[in-house]
């Protein structure tokens, strides 16, 4: 579809106003999201506090080097998508479609790095329930962190994974002039929803790999 | 369809104006930096200020991320009550869970 035949629905004076509706809809979802993985950081609190020394323990045995790479990845892929509204809204199109591919790529990566890391935990016998194989004081309360682990970053995987996804539809359709300078929500939407996995994975970060790695 | 608007139509762009080329890649410059001290401060013995540190720094990061890459500075306002609201309610949620938790006395059983 051709973004200059794009018509505003009648419920909407103009432009804008269905801009608005659209973006604060997708904000009121957002923030369904933020309380979905809040949960999940709510149990990781209070677990924590009742475990500290487990914890600290469970998260030494983290791949810190890669968690580090992936939280780049996703930041700079935040940026690519960012940088990729604001050329369509300046009227580009080949390099919107380029920074959004990147985008898309940089989402991939970070898959197929978690992907080693789980394969890693999996050969290290950190997987509660189907591969644990931790012995110590300290076992009960790391199966407990490992836990929480592959509940927050499945999720969030989950949910790189719907953005990759969204993000090769939105650069096949940006390349195919649906949008322009007039008319680009669904990608400024598909980008907001990436920004929020991006912050998701900026507390997932601190929380699973650098708990007790001083000393 | 596309009826006549009874109302003048507001013609500018939708969105609120693109942030500068510079902007962008200064934030993620300050976002990159910010995870280099994240990471360099774990690996330093500051004992409870280890986690305040970290925490700290990664309220910074997804303030940077939510006021410029999400451009909640310069949209409509009520998206930044929206986005507040959906970190209130967390704030709320994990605040009463630890209130709980901290100070209540473990009970034993009676038997």
């Amino acid at each position: 579809m051709n973004a200059r035949l794009h018509p505003v629905p009648e419920q909407f004076d103009d432009p804008v106003q269905q801009r608005e509706a659209a973006t604060l809809g997708m904000w009121a979802f957002l923030a369904t999201e933020i309380l979905f993985f809040g949960v999940l950081f709510a149990g990781y609190t209070l677990c924590r506090v009742r475990f500290p020394d487990a914890f600290a323990a469970g998260s030494r045995h983290t791949d810190m080097l890669l968690g580090t790479i992936e939280t780049a990845v996703l930041l700079t892929s935040s940026c690519a998508v960012a940088l990729s509204v604001r050329e369509v809204q300046l009227g580009g199109r080949q390099l919107a479609t380029a920074l959004l591919g990147i985008t898309a790529a940089l989402g991939a990566s970070f898959l197929v790095m978690h992907g080693f890391e789980y394969y890693a935990e999996y050969r290290e016998g950190l997987i509660p329930a189907v591969h644990w194989t931790q012995q110590g004081v300290y076992a009960k309360g790391m199966e407990i962190f490992y836990c929480l682990y592959y509940f927050i970053t499945l999720f969030h995987s989950l949910h790189v994974s719907i953005g990759v996804v969204l993000l090769i539809v939105m650069a096949w359709r940006t390349w195919h002039r649906a949008y322009d300078a007039r008319y680009h929500t669904p990608l400024e939407l598909t980008a907001l929803y990436w920004h929020l996995v991006d912050i998701v994975w900026i507390f997932v970060y601190p929380l699973i790999y650098l708990v007790g790695r001083a000393g | 369809m596309n009826t006549p608007a009874a109302r003048p139509q507001r013609s500018h762009g939708s969105g609120p104006r693109p942030p500068s080329l510079g902007g962008n890649l200064w934030t993620l410059l300050a976002l990159l930096v910010l995870l280099g001290l994240s990471a360099g401060s774990a690996l330093l013995e500051l004992g409870v200020f280890n986690t305040v540190a970290n925490l700290g720094i990664a309220v910074a990061k997804a303030l940077l991320v939510l006021t410029i890459f999400m451009r909640l500075k310069t949209d409509n306002a009520l998206l930044r009550i929206v986005a507040s609201a959906g970190f209130a309610w967390l704030a709320v949620m994990i605040a009463l869970a630890l209130a709980d938790v901290l100070t209540r006395a473990p009970l034993l059983a009676p038997w």
